[in-house]
């Protein structure tokens, strides 16, 4: 067996033992939806306030992709740190060995890291693609248009997160989709009202 | 020295990994040729196994290594056999 098969086959293994799989897809799902819905805001708040400097766009919402990357990273790993060496522990308390060592302590280990960076990738990337036409806007006629095509990528990210979960369920993937597009809608339309008012 | 042909150990581990993945990592062990686990008290948390190993040459390091990389303890040896071929104990009159 080659290095990376090798390596390919112990984490499939850790991820049976330590359920990492159903866990990172929790995550997953939970905050792409968070990062979209905040970028959301962001460029909702940036149109009600008048921001038509495409560079303004990028930088406020590329430190919030940041921030959300980082604070899913930082607060999963610490989260998850604490809970598995809680379940650890009580394990250990069963077998009355130090299990640190064992393949159940090394899975315990890597799905730390496995979940902590799937917790901050999903919001940070997720994000990102929905702010990706403001890197184009150049291109663009009106920096309106980068505002209509990045609410548009957020719709689409919104209606793929719903049906990876309609997926995932084994419900009709269009209606899970859809559902998810219909938060993103109302995020936008309270927003909008929100510009409106001003 | 003679050769071990028969080791049968009490054994305390957690359900995860299965019963069915260690068997499967100690047949791979070089001079096993079969592998007999069965479950006799299970807990929340984990289990008490009866393990039966055979072949023509056990290392008893080598199967406690995997046991415990796995989260097992052996709690007892309660039977080997060794030498030329495999004899079950004698019945006595006490029997």
């Amino acid at each position: 067996m080659g290095f990376f098969a090798r390596k390919l086959h112990e984490l499939r293994e850790y991820s049976d033992l330590a359920d990492i799989g159903v866990i990172a897809r929790r995550y997953f799902a939970m905050n792409a939806f968070d990062g979209v819905l905040t970028i959301i805001g962001v460029l909702m708040g940036n149109y009600a306030a008048h921001v038509r400097d495409a560079k303004v766009v990028i930088v406020t919402g590329f430190s919030t992709c940041m921030a959300m990357g980082i604070s899913g990273l930082w607060g999963a790993y610490m989260t998850e740190s604490a809970e598995r060496k809680r379940d650890l522990d009580d394990l250990e308390n069963h077998t009355l060995t130090d299990l640190s060592e064992t393949k159940i302590g090394r899975a315990s280990r890597v799905a730390v890291v496995v979940v902590a960076l799937v917790d901050g990738l999903a919001p940070f990337l997720a994000a990102l693609v929905v702010l990706l036409p403001f890197f184009f806007s150049g291109l663009l006629a009106d920096i309106a248009f980068s505002y209509y095509a990045s609410l548009g990528m957020a719709l689409v990210v919104l209606f793929a997160v719903g049906a990876f979960l309609g997926k995932v369920s084994k419900e009709n993937l269009i209606i899970s989709g859809v559902k998810m597009i219909g938060a993103g809608l109302v995020s936008i339309l309270l927003s909008y009202l929100l510009g409106v008012g001003k | 020295m003679g050769k071990v042909r028969r080791l049968v150990l009490d054994v305390l581990k957690p359900l995860e990994p299965t019963i069915i993945e260690l068997a499967q990592q100690l047949s791979e062990l070089s001079g096993v040729e079969a592998v007999n686990i069965s479950i006799y008290e299970i807990d929340r948390r984990v289990e008490n196994a009866k393990i039966t190993i055979e072949g023509d040459d056990l290392s008893y390091e080598n199967v406690d290594q995997v046991i415990q990389e796995n989260g097992g303890t052996v709690h007892s040896i309660d039977e080997v056999v060794a030498g030329k071929m495999i004899i079950e104990d004698a019945a006595t009159l006490q029997d």
